[in-house]
């Protein structure tokens, strides 16, 4: 052992909420309802109703504001606070939803609508363990393979994305955001796994599975999505700093673009193509 | 004639797979080297000119002079127009 801290536990740690009233701001930085404001060691987010503030070994304060909904405060939690602290804590977030194959991980990245959740929750029916939802967090302590820490949120899908996978709703996100929760957890393993391959989803016409090399890859890596830019913000502001973590991911992993149509009709067909492969993906 | 010097202060550079990927600090574009350019690349050591070069590589992959002299010369203009190479 390194001493290090196990990331899990930190993270179990450092996202336990109590409530109370969060300061007007951080240091010498107000933050009005819709900002927020990251240092490298705290994290303050106004919404109109209402406020949340980490701070590195306190945990977060919740200030509830009226008609504030449990589920609203969850998204919030599970979302932007919950990217924060992993970034102060120094785990990169990858804009990504993954499954467990042979004691490695796969990963699915697209921009939102791309069918990442929708894609694990089929793969899931199929028997492939969920890992994480949306928001893959990588600790890059050690050397070798990142390694992908177990998810936090549940898995959520639209009305359509349902009847699509044969998933029973379990609960209604908001009714102001109506998608459905699918799984009572965050994920079906416990445990941090070997990031192994990270697949692209495109659309295209039939089913196919290319893999990517060199600079491809590193095109593949950019990533513009809200925890990645937060990590950055606190861990690799210089080009070369976010160069090395690229070039690092790039090294340690296959990269596969996987062409699919997005008629509802080829679903299971392509999906099954996918899953028929995974194994080998994630090989050697 | 100029010995052909990489303008190392201008970028970095990684290898992925089988290339070299050069990443121009400027701007961040991407400059992926594979196959013969990784070769050119590779022996441009801050010593030799392009007269050099030409002769090196063409012990190097056992072909006529004449028949490399245009793409290292491609290659050299490519990259010092890049400002990744002083020539």
């Amino acid at each position: 052992m390194d001493g290090r801290r196990d990331p899990i536990e930190i993270m179990r740690d450092e996202t336990r909420v109590r409530i109370g009233v969060a300061p007007p701001g951080i240091g010498s930085v107000s933050v009005p309802p819709g900002t927020n404001c990251l240092t490298p060691s705290e994290f303050l987010m106004r919404e109109p109703r209402m406020a949340a503030h980490y701070r590195q070994g306190e945990g977060i304060t919740l200030e509830r504001g009226p008609g504030l909904t449990e589920a609203e405060a969850l998204l919030y939690l599970h979302g932007s606070i919950y990217s924060a602290i992993a970034a102060i804590n120094g785990l990169l977030p990858l804009h990504a939803s993954a499954v467990a194959v042979d004691g490695k991980l796969i990963a699915f990245t697209g921009p939102a609508g791309a069918g990442k959740s929708t894609l694990v929750a089929a793969l899931g029916h199929l028997g492939l363990p969920l890992f994480c939802d949306d928001t893959l967090l990588l600790d890059l302590a050690a050397p070798g393979p990142a390694m992908g820490l177990p998810g936090h949120r549940r898995v959520k899908l639209w009305a359509d994305s349902l009847e699509l996978t044969g998933s029973a709703a379990l609960e209604l996100v908001s009714d102001d955001y109506p998608k459905f929760y699918v799984t009572r957890g965050g994920g079906d393993i416990a445990t941090p796994l070997p990031l192994a391959a990270l697949v692209l989803l495109e659309r295209g016409a039939e089913p196919a599975i290319e893999p990517i090399f060199g600079s491809a890859k590193l095109i593949a890596l950019k990533d513009d999505h809200y925890a990645r830019q937060m990590f950055e913000s606190l861990h690799a502001q210089e080009a070369v700093e976010r160069l090395a973590i690229q070039a690092r991911l790039a090294k340690s992993m296959k990269i596969f673009r996987f062409v699919r149509s997005l008629d509802r009709s080829d679903f299971w067909i392509s999906t099954r193509y996918l899953a028929a492969r995974l194994s080998g993906m994630v090989s050697g | 004639m100029t010995a052909i010097v990489k303008n190392t202060g201008n970028f970095v550079e990684t290898e992925i797979d089988d290339e070299i990927v050069l990443m121009r600090l400027s701007d961040g574009d991407f400059f992926s080297l594979e196959g013969t350019a990784l070769t050119i690349w590779q022996a441009i050591d801050g010593l030799r000119d392009s007269a050099a070069l030409t002769v090196f590589l063409a012990e190097t992959f056992d072909a006529p002079a004449e028949a490399i002299r245009a793409d290292v010369d491609r290659f050299v203009a490519d990259l010092a127009a890049a400002g990744l190479l002083s020539a």
